[in-house]
């Protein structure tokens, strides 16, 4: 296997006493979309700072194409950087925003305003060139600002919860623009946020991340599908988590609201009389019998919400309340508040949490 | 309601007689030079008084000089301070608001002493040095304007995501101060430029005990020796300083706007 492109060794930081990164590795393919995941202060942006020459690691290593530029001043490391605040330069207009880091290089006029029209043409914003950052919508800014830090071709981009700014109509379709971007061009892109659908739509990899640790580094579905501890099942989507007792370890049995429930295989290290949790999402759930779902439990249609395209149904099964999703139907009315029901699920669906 | 609005207007008529009745007395008597009838008679010796026009330039000269060396040393400073020494703010303010609260004469009584012929560094040996000290002193004089009026232009940005910003795209500090900061806080900075040239046009004490030919000890000189002079000089004094206020306004006008006003 090739050598990643971005390494990131054993990293950690700490400010003051305070331990805010532990042992932190990452290995980034050249080309990939990697995003951090994770709630305020887990330390996912002090990781990309640390990655920009923001701040210096307390320990560890971060190598960016096989060399160490751990102790890199920042203006040395050739790394583009995106932030959420936009960061335009107010007293310059986009194409001199554009092309300040070619400036700074010293590239030639005629160089920087080549640079600056294909930036803009990839931007889409062919028109803008002469006008100033107060003149922008939020959205316009920010895609300025990704033009800008794509400008002196950085080996590395950097988006720091670029879209966290803006309204949701325009993060959704500027997520997508930044994807395209960085797939036309091929940049190896580390994005930070707090938004478990921007990550899920649009990252190659996600590390989703917990207490300055990187708690699962995998592609979406996987993170999605299979999250490796309980704090990634529950962070990421939306979980029914269900306490229950191992009736029968060898024949894989669970009690669960005073019901009975098979989970063959899926039980391996428990004991009969184990306490575990089962984590179900929503859209693994039916409401009655449907082919291949091998479990049910019986409850109580307790509310519901319709959503346009799916209705969200609550159910009440022994004291706990579970969320599952169905597709709105026309020709079907939606469940009744109160009406007794059937909830199945297939048992390769439930995640066990130990 | 009525009554309140009344007493209202009569403690404005009353705040604008109090600052206005002077300076119209004053100009009103710098146009009698003449008997019997106003003229600018005044103004015309004032003008064309060679001690004027040289003390003027000299002056002129000396704001120039420390505005230039004000904003050397106090854009840096302030950025500094905002970026990597935030709880250094209180004390930095203390200091800059020193020189307002020692008095210019003890200033330069401890610089006549430091700086003596006889001591480590002569500045006050030769008039080039002293006029570095005497340039230096009113830096220090402007420091309470200067600094405040930087350190305002500097709130008004995100020095710090701006620094990082101009950081990833290669930067380095200089090109981070000339090309950011600087163009961004220079509405700020010309502020504190026009209060420190009407500081230092006006400035007296300082001139007179280093004994150099500046504007404010001509002024003294000639309010002891003449009548209507000293009228039109103290006239024309106020216009520079207004002529500077209303500079300070119309700079302003050119600010750089801050970003996300539109959405």
């Amino acid at each position: 296997m090739a050598d990643p492109f971005l390494s990131i060794q054993h990293v950690e930081k700490s400010f003051g006493a305070t331990k805010v990164v532990h042992d932190f590795n990452l290995d980034v393919e050249a080309g990939e979309f990697v995003s951090f995941l994770g709630p305020s202060g887990c330390g996912k942006t002090t990781v990309l700072r640390m990655v920009a020459g923001f701040e210096e690691p307390s320990a560890g290593h971060i190598l960016v194409g096989g060399k160490d530029i751990t102790r890199l001043r920042p203006n040395q490391r050739n790394i583009g950087m995106v932030f959420q605040a936009y960061a335009l330069f107010p007293n310059l207009t986009v194409a001199q925003n554009i092309g300040f880091g070619l400036r700074v290089a010293g590239a030639s006029r005629a160089d920087i305003d080549k640079r600056v029209a294909e930036m803009l043409a990839l931007i889409s914003l062919p028109q803008m060139a002469d006008r100033y950052p107060y003149q922008l919508s939020g959205g316009q800014q920010q895609r300025i600002a990704l033009a800008r830090a794509l400008a002196p071709k950085p080996k590395l981009l950097l988006l720091d919860e670029p879209l966290s700014a803006l309204d949701a109509k325009v993060r959704v379709s500027l997520r997508e623009e930044i994807r395209s971007i960085q797939k036309e061009l091929g940049i190896t892109t580390i994005f930070v946020t707090h938004d478990q659908e921007e990550a899920l739509s649009i990252s190659d990899r996600i590390a989703v991340m917990y207490g300055g640790k990187a708690e699962q580094v995998g592609a979406p579905f996987e993170i999605y599908n299979r999250p490796a501890t309980r704090f990634v099942a529950n962070f990421v989507g939306t979980l029914n988590v269900l306490e229950g007792t191992v009736t029968d370890a060898s024949a894989g049995t669970v009690r669960v609201a005073s019901q009975d429930v098979a989970l063959k295989g899926k039980l391996d290290g428990s004991r009969t009389g184990d306490t575990l949790s089962l984590a179900l999402r929503p859209e693994a759930i039916a409401l009655g019998a449907r082919p291949g779902h091998d479990s049910k439990l019986a409850g109580e249609i307790a509310d519901v919400h319709f959503l346009g395209s799916v209705i969200r149904v609550r159910v009440g099964v022994g004291g706990k309340q579970i969320s599952l999703d169905t597709f709105n139907n026309s020709s079907t009315p939606p469940p009744v508040v109160g009406d007794k029901t059937e909830i199945s699920f297939s048992s390769g669906d439930v995640l066990v949490l130990h | 309601m009525r009554t309140n609005r009344i007493w209202s207007w009569l403690f404005v008529a009353l705040a604008i007689a109090y600052f206005a009745l002077p300076l119209i007395g004053t100009f009103e008597f710098s146009l009698k030079m003449r008997r019997a009838a106003y003229s600018l008679d005044a103004y015309a010796v004032v003008l064309g008084d060679p001690r004027f026009q040289q003390t003027f330039m000299y002056s002129v000269l000396m704001a120039l000089a420390t505005i230039a060396v004000g904003v050397l040393l106090v854009v840096p400073t302030a950025y500094w301070v905002r970026l990597k020494l935030p709880h250094w703010r209180p004390f930095m303010e203390f200091m800059t608001l020193l020189p307002l609260v020692i008095p210019p004469i003890v200033i330069v009584f401890g610089y006549i002493r430091l700086y003596n012929t006889s001591s480590w560094l002569p500045l006050t040996g030769s008039a080039m040095g002293t006029n570095v000290l005497l340039m230096f002193g009113y830096v220090v004089l402007a420091l309470p304007y200067m600094y405040r009026a930087v350190d305002t232009g500097l709130r008004a940005i995100d020095v710090a995501t701006l620094t990082e910003a101009a950081q990833s795209l290669g930067a380095g500090w200089v090109t981070i101060l000339a090309r950011v900061i600087l163009p961004n806080v220079a509405v700020a900075v010309l502020s504190g430029a026009f209060l420190t040239f009407a500081i230092v046009i006006g400035e007296f004490v300082m001139a007179a005990l280093l004994s150099r030919p500046a504007f404010g000890p001509y002024m003294q000189l000639l309010g002891a020796n003449r009548a209507y002079e000293p009228a039109a000089l103290a006239v024309i004094a106020f216009l520079i300083t207004w002529g500077c206020m209303a500079l300070i306004q119309v700079v302003s006008r050119f600010a750089p706007k801050p970003p996300e006003q539109l959405h």
